[in-house]
């Protein structure tokens, strides 16, 4: 599966170089990243650094003549799933057959605690 | 300390000039250049102050294409970093024109004209140059005649801090991400740190004059720089006046402050090898007052005295200032003018007339806390904006807000706020905190240096016009900032300089760019000046002299304003209101 999400022009992918802090970049942030580490073939384009993807890919062009309201835009195998927002944990989980524990906070990479009790 | 001799100087390859603004880095740089080719060596000088008025020196044109000096064999150039940002953001953008559709083309150009390309551009320009074969082959020496401090140490520590940035970069989220492949630019900016901390190919020049504040910014700096790596420092101190000049009131006092200052260098840089230079009795601008300064010919002195009369008196600037109840003020203008002592003391006047007043600074490099001292009083406050601690405020908000985190996401958020745009922002927001608070007190601020300053209005701009379609949280300070700094009832800019080329230039060209973000200064203060002064001795004489011509040009401005200079430097509030007495007319 091939994910692909086209965004408004940022500075950078968190937000953090905007006026204030958006948690909504974060969340995406963190869910890219988790879903790179378990091998999804995952993109985000910018449009302030990455504008040649946006050329590219026909439909996102002809998505974006009538104005910038569509991004983001996330396009699943090339077809567009959703327009104007960011998939939700819930969309996101049903999408890869992850549990959505994997998006949501307080999971992630934490080191699990194993408890033998063979010596 | 020894003499600095331009003739007997055998510096390395590269040599940079760093110093507090108005200390004299570009005539010392040009000196310097200029002697280097009379011997028939290639030289390069390069101004990499987005605010630069090496144009001034050399009265030519000049952009980032070297120019050959009539009759020499010196090259000259300046980098502009704005320039520099606005050609790259061309490149980046030019080619999707007609292609993306126009409002595609403006988001794109609004996010790659922020303080992050500018950054990045500066960076990018200056590596370039430092690890260029061409330049080595054609050029026996290159010299920067770099930006005032605060922007010099950032431009200095980028390469290292960057360097750190590139391999611990793990998920890609970064503000270097407008740099298309950046990764690929690694060995040259690796190359740039090498060559900026050896020894055999770097000098490091700290230009000072023989005041305290000064030293202070170049002990600063020295510490800094050592910090990153940088060995060969030398220090130079600009118009050092002989004893033998004079004996009257003002200039016993004058050489008496040069020498206590020259006595008392701070820890910073009292180790290094120190140079001075001589006062010099005329501006030094064009290629024949270079020379007659290297050469130590003597100048014709003439008695001229501008006629005062159009000027304002501090006192009755304060009148006017108060008349709209409170505001912010905000003194501007180059590093070294006397920002933090005018703040100060329009600072210590609006309180002894009964209002409350908070003072601070966002000047890196400033020393409200070391003129006044802590609060005064209730209804009079003190504060400075120190980037470092700003910085760590804005991480912890940046945690706050973002509530619960995992560690990815932590680690993700940890690597942005890494980045060298997150200065900007944290003392930005500061800025802004600092400017809302001005609803029931006057708020007196000492801004940064101009290269900084035009940052930060420049930040403030495009933030104005991010806000329009952001979702985060922004806060209220931000978001009334542009409206109230454009209001005249609300904000009462005091453009500061000195009587003296380099600060009325570069005065003009803030005022120029003030009015592009429809800001209107309110008033401007020569400070300094000795024309009011009853002065007797050649080198007092000479600087009256001099001063006619940039006290003319001044008086075209708003409420021009004149302040003599001090025989003592006004530390502390009692001082600052003895001043504000003495200066009633």
């Amino acid at each position: 599966m091939k994910l692909e999400v086209f965004e408004p022009a940022m500075c950078c992918p968190t937000g953090l170089c905007g006026p204030s802090i958006d948690p909504e970049l974060t969340r995406v942030a963190t869910i890219h990243y988790v879903l790179q580490q378990r091998g999804f073939d995952v993109s985000r384009y910018n449009l302030a650094s990455e504008p040649n993807r946006f050329v590219q890919n026909t439909i996102v062009q002809a998505e974006i003549m009538n104005g910038l309201d569509v991004l983001p835009m996330t396009l699943v195998n090339g077809k567009v799933v959703k327009r104007g927002a960011y998939l939700t944990n819930e969309e996101m989980a049903e999408l890869t057959g992850l549990p959505i524990a994997a998006f949501a906070k307080q999971d992630g990479e934490k080191p699990k605690v194993r408890i033998s009790l063979k010596k | 300390m020894k003499p600095f001799d331009f003739q007997a100087m055998d510096p390395t390859r590269y040599v940079f000039l760093t110093g507090k603004g108005g200390v004299g880095k570009t005539s010392t740089a040009s000196n310097l250049a200029l002697t280097l080719a009379n011997r028939g060596k290639h030289i390069l000088l390069v101004s990499t102050d987005p605010a630069s008025n090496l144009q001034d020196v050399f009265e030519m044109e000049l952009d980032e294409t070297p120019r050959l000096v009539t009759g020499t064999t010196l090259e000259i150039a300046n980098f502009d970093p704005e320039q520099a940002a606005k050609q790259y953001m061309e490149r980046m953008v030019g080619p999707y024109r007609g292609v993306l559709p126009d409002v595609a083309i403006q988001s794109m150009e609004e996010q790659l004209s922020g303080a992050c390309t500018v950054e990045i551009a500066a960076f990018d320009q200056f590596t370039e140059l430092l690890t260029s074969k061409v330049a080595r082959e054609r050029y026996d020496h290159v010299i920067f005649d770099t930006a005032p401090t605060g922007h010099t140490l950032r431009l200095l520590t980028l390469p290292s801090a960057w360097d750190e940035f590139l391999e611990t970069n793990t998920t890609g989220a970064s503000c270097l991400g407008p740099l298309a492949g950046l990764t690929d630019k690694q060995v040259q900016y690796k190359q740039a740190v090498e060559t900026l901390t050896d020894a055999n190919e770097t000098t490091l020049l700290l230009v000072a004059r023989p005041e305290k504040s000064t030293l202070v910014e170049a002990a600063r700096a020295a510490t800094e720089l050592r910090a990153i790596g940088i060995e060969r420092m030398q220090l130079v101190i600009n118009g050092v006046v002989e004893s033998s000049e004079g004996t009257d009131r003002y200039t016993k006092r004058f050489i008496e402050r040069q020498q206590q200052a020259l006595d008392d260098l701070p820890d910073g840089v009292v180790d290094l090898e120190t140079f001075t230079l001589p006062y010099a009795y005329e501006n030094l601008v064009g290629i024949s007052a270079l020379q007659r300064f290297v050469s130590r010919e003597p100048v014709a002195i003439s008695d001229a005295r501008y006629d005062t009369s159009r000027y304002e008196s501090v006192d009755q600037l304060v009148d006017e200032l108060e008349a709209d109840g409170p505001s912010v003020i905000m003194t501007m203008g180059k590093g070294g003018v006397g920002k933090t002592t005018l703040a100060s003391l329009l600072a210590v006047a609006l309180h002894e007339r009964g209002h409350a007043v908070h003072l601070t600074t966002t000047d890196p490099a400033a020393h409200v806390a070391l003129t006044i001292g802590a609060d005064v009083s209730e209804t009079f406050t003190v504060d400075a904006i120190d980037p470092k601690a700003e910085i760590e405020k804005y991480r912890t908000d940046v945690f706050r807000e973002a509530g619960d985190l995992n560690e990815e996401q932590r680690m993700m958020i940890e690597e942005d706020l890494r980045s060298p745009c997150t200065e900007e922002i944290a003392v930005f927001r500061a800025f802004a905190d600092q400017v809302a608070k001005a609803k029931d007190r006057f708020v007196v601020i000492d801004t940064a240096p101009t290269g900084h300053t035009l940052l930060l209005l420049d930040a403030t701009e495009s933030y104005h016009r991010e806000l329009e379609r952001s979702t985060g949280v922004v806060p209220e300070a931000v978001r009334t900032l542009l409206p109230k700094l454009r209001d005249p009832k609300q904000t009462h800019v005091i453009i500061t300089t000195l009587p003296e080329a380099t600060p009325v230039y570069e005065a003009e060209r803030l005022t120029a760019d003030l009015q592009r973000a429809e800001i209107q200064p309110f008033a401007w203060v020569v400070n300094q000046s000795f024309t009011p002064l009853d002065v007797t001795s050649k080198l007092l004489v000479a600087k009256v002299a001099s001063e006619t011509t940039w006290l003319e040009r001044v008086s075209n401005n708003p409420r021009p304003t004149i302040l003599s200079w001090q025989e003592q430097l006004p530390v502390g509030y009692s001082a600052l209101s003895q001043l504000i007495k003495e200066e009633v007319r």
